[in-house]
């Protein structure tokens, strides 16, 4: 095992050098393990390091003394530079082991914009992109997350795609590269090996069906090791998983700077865009007790003053009402404060908020959504103008003057009259502000009002539907900003447009996405979620030269028959559930949270996986 | 350790003293924060052996304890060298600074005689800088707050070892000083910086 040499006037001459010299505190050093894993996240470090998922994988890892698990950010175009000019390899921060040699390179992959940075970290360890030319010499490079629910853009890359949850699934691929190893197996029969493993995709054993015009039919199984579908892993009991004892605690500052307490897995509302509320189901409660118990363990041994209660929807926790002031009045005397990133308008409570804010006054967010309520129906956000307006109107009069109001624009159906009804709905929330006696409000109010652009995600009840024009999303954008204009403490934030497009490119995409990927990268492309580094020319370009026409992924409307490159994929929710919720869409109808009844999403086959009832 | 800055390590200590259960005294207002001030920033990239810093506590603690239960919990690469207990009323510490030693270690390539030449020229008359001030780009000289530069050829390799003014009205630039001396001669030195001590008024080396 060889290590990397850093010197100082290489560090010294890139942006934050901290980023890429380890051992903060907690970190976990190995110098000798029988399987060294290469934890990757394919963006900046204090990204990286603030996604909860990589940081429960590191634990998990490195829990068994055979397993040394290591870190892996990619570096900013500076530090890019800075490695090729004096041949540094792609290192772990750990050991500084060269990723080339470790025995297993994993990707955590949370966003498609990240996916040209998987082939800058390959490239820097002088690792063959694609699978094909990777024989036995090279680790075994694998990815999972969220993204991974429909791998086909990057699986000619991957030799393996673990879908679902992580914690156990990882161990069983360790287990099965490590017996590899010491029995000198084929990397082929390793392969084979690694599919029967449930939750475990290896895009090598699949082949992309077509038609004489290239139309897709499907992707399907070349090998009888391959399950014809991937079944999504699950881990049913969070309180016995394993979980993070020690977390790293980064020396600069990251995105998510604080404890993060996760409450729950999986959501009930079933908001029809939002793929996470399907792809994490069933929900998962974990016990208060376990909650309060790890909040004491990890501020005693991170010392960070402040914790977040995570969850896609924190207000759904069935405790909540007991947890949030158990968990304040515990703390405030130790001036460690209490966040909840993800509110729901209609259920948190006003003593909550009084609370919330003895300690520190972090801004809330709320997310409508939509402008009109017959929007909000059509995508299930079970959210009314009168909750609302509660909402913000006891934010205020506990003090609040900062509230952030999170819209899309090119939702499926959506009208002028839904763009406008979002500036509507700011102006009733800063007239509520506004009428206020003086000596009672904040300061000034600051309002942001921020509008993404849809994006149509697998898994979703919105797959088969088109994505709007850059064009439009544009018009809209402007008709927004418009509308906006003179409403007091109002500002405004939107998506680029371009970006958006390309992330529902690479959301419903398939392989041949690959070949773009290459073709981008070579032009240049590097952090494309970043706006200061995304190229557009260097896409565009991309697409000609590959022959792809990205219009057929994003912008086009799919019939519910048409074989879809993540069919599979069993992502435990039922297809001819998500038909259904795509029907009710259209007609505007909603469907109810599932703590108030079964909708029967995950059909006849695992319905009993869902113990909610 | 070198490459956490400034500010990083203000955090850095923050939490290390929440870890050790150490009683800090918060400032009042909308966002209470802990009272901690350092004598002097580092630059980033340097080592030091001398940093000098202000807590305010709750209550009353015995200096040994203090030290033992913050070195307990310190990431590696970091500890409390000394501890004393002092009146609220003592004068902030940047208020007593008065100078600083730093060690400057050259690369192995280093040629000695060349590098001795060029520093005996340059600490021999005025060094202008260009200083950036609020007003924009200032030529300054420097050579009143060098206090003495003294080159040796040491076993762990060469050394420059500096005393510079380290006050409230003006310190010694280390990177001004070796910009000048690159310019003067024309030749990139390749180099590590380290703080040795901080000497406060009267030349003491504690600041009670």
């Amino acid at each position: 095992m060889s290590k990397v040499v850093l010197k100082d006037k290489m560090l010294l001459c890139v942006e934050k050098p901290a980023r890429y010299t380890g051992g903060e505190l907690n970190s976990i050093v190995k110098e000798n393990a029988g399987l060294r894993f290469a934890l990757c996240f394919p963006d900046v470090y204090e990204i990286g390091m603030s996604h909860l998922g990589s940081r429960i994988l590191y634990e998990v890892i490195n829990a068994r003394d055979e397993f040394a698990c290591e870190r892996c950010f990619a570096p900013w175009p500076d530090m890019e530079n800075a490695m090729r000019q004096n041949g540094v390899p792609m290192y772990t921060l750990e050991t500084r082991t060269p990723i080339s040699e470790c025995d297993i390179v994993g990707f955590s992959i949370l966003y498609e914009m990240c996916y040209t940075n998987i082939l800058t970290m390959l490239d820097l360890a002088n690792i063959p992109w694609r699978a094909s030319e990777r024989g036995g010499e090279y680790p075994l490079i694998i990815a999972g997350g969220g993204c991974a629910c429909n791998p086909e853009p990057i699986a000619p890359f991957m030799d393996a795609v673990l879908i679902g949850d992580g914690e156990e699934m990882i161990i069983d691929v360790c287990n099965a590269v490590l017996e590899a190893k010491r029995n000198h197996m084929e990397k082929a029969e390793l392969l084979k090996k690694l599919a029967g493993i449930q939750g475990v995709y290896v895009p090598a054993l699949y082949n992309e069906e077509r038609g004489e015009n290239g139309e897709f039919f499907g992707v399907v199984p070349n090998d009888p090791s391959a399950p014809e579908k991937i079944q999504r892993r699950i881990v049913m009991d969070l309180d016995r998983a394993q979980y993070i004892k020690k977390p790293i605690v980064p020396y600069i500052p990251i995105v998510h700077d604080r404890i993060s307490l996760e409450l729950f897995r999986g959501c009930t509302k079933g908001c029809r865009f939002c793929q996470a509320g399907f792809i994490y189901r069933p929900i998962r409660e974990r016990k208060m007790d376990t909650v309060l118990r790890q909040a004491d363990e990890l501020i005693s041994c991170t010392g960070y003053d402040e914790v977040s209660l995570f969850s896609l929807s924190s207000g759904d926790y069935s405790k909540i009402h007991e947890l949030v002031p158990t968990i304040i009045d515990k703390f405030t005397s130790e001036h460690v404060s209490v966040s909840l990133p993800s509110l729901r308008i209609d259920s948190f409570l006003k003593e909550d908020l009084e609370r919330m804010q003895t300690v520190r006054k972090a801004g809330l967010t709320f997310a409508p959504e939509a402008g009109t309520q017959r929007l909000r129906d059509t995508i299930n956000k079970g959210v009314t103008e009168e909750d609302l307006l509660r909402a913000v109107g006891d934010a205020f009069e506990a003090g609040w003057n900062g509230v952030k109001l999170y819209f899309m624009i090119g939702l499926p159906t959506e009208t002028e009259e839904d763009i406008l009804g979002i500036a509507e709905l700011a102006r009733k929330v800063s007239a509520k502000f506004y009428a206020m006696p003086k000596e009672k409000r904040g300061k000034g109010l600051r309002l942001s009002v921020s509008a993404s652009s849809f994006v149509p995600k697998p898994f979703t009840p919105f797959q088969w539907e088109p994505q709007d024009r850059k064009e439009t999303l544009i018009e809209k954008q402007k008709i927004l900003r418009a509308a906006l204009k003179g409403i007091r403490g109002v500002e405004f934030s939107y998506h680029e447009p371009d970006i958006s497009v390309l992330e529902a490119v690479f959301a419903r995409g398939d392989r041949r996405l690959a070949d773009v990927l290459e073709k981008a990268w070579q032009n240049g492309s590097r952090f494309d979620s970043w706006d200061e580094h995304f190229k557009l020319e260097a896409w565009d370009g991309a697409f000609v030269s590959a022959g792809v026409d990205p219009d057929y992924y994003a912008h086009r409307s799919r019939s519910v028959d048409e074989a879809l490159p993540w069919d599979h994929i069993d992502s435990i929710v039922s297809k001819d559930y998500l038909k259904k919720e795509y029907h009710a869409a259209a007609e505007a109808k909603v469907t109810k949270d599932c703590r108030l009844g079964c909708n029967g999403c995950f059909g006849e086959r695992y319905a009993t996986y869902c113990k909610i009832n | 350790m070198r490459f956490v800055s400034h500010l990083d390590i203000q955090r850095l200590l923050q939490r290390a003293f929440r870890r050790a259960d150490i009683p800090l005294s918060y400032s009042q207002g909308f966002n209470p924060h802990p009272q901690l001030s350092f004598a002097t920033a580092l630059s980033t990239g340097y080592t030091s052996d001398a940093e000098w810093v202000d807590v305010k506590l709750e209550k009353n603690m015995e200096a040994g304890d203090f030290l033992d239960k913050v070195n307990h919990v310190m990431p590696e690469g970091f500890a409390l060298a000394e501890c004393y207990a002092v009146e609220d009323k003592m004068p902030s510490l940047t208020a007593l600074l008065e100078s600083a030693d730093y060690e400057l270690t050259f690369a192995n390539d280093t040629d000695y005689e060349r590098l001795k030449a060029d520093i005996d020229k340059l600490v021999n008359a005025e060094i202008i800088v260009d200083k950036k001030t609020k007003g924009g780009i200032k030529s300054v000289d420097i050579r009143p707050q060098l206090i003495n530069a003294e080159l040796k050829n040491e076993a762990e390799g060469i050394k420059l070892h500096i005393k510079g003014a380290l006050t409230a009205s003006g310190s010694l630039n280390i990177e001004l000083l070796m910009g000048a001396l690159a310019r003067q001669s024309g030749r990139e030195y390749d180099y590590g910086v380290h703080r040795s001590k901080v000497e406060f008024i009267g030349g003491r080396n504690t600041p009670v």
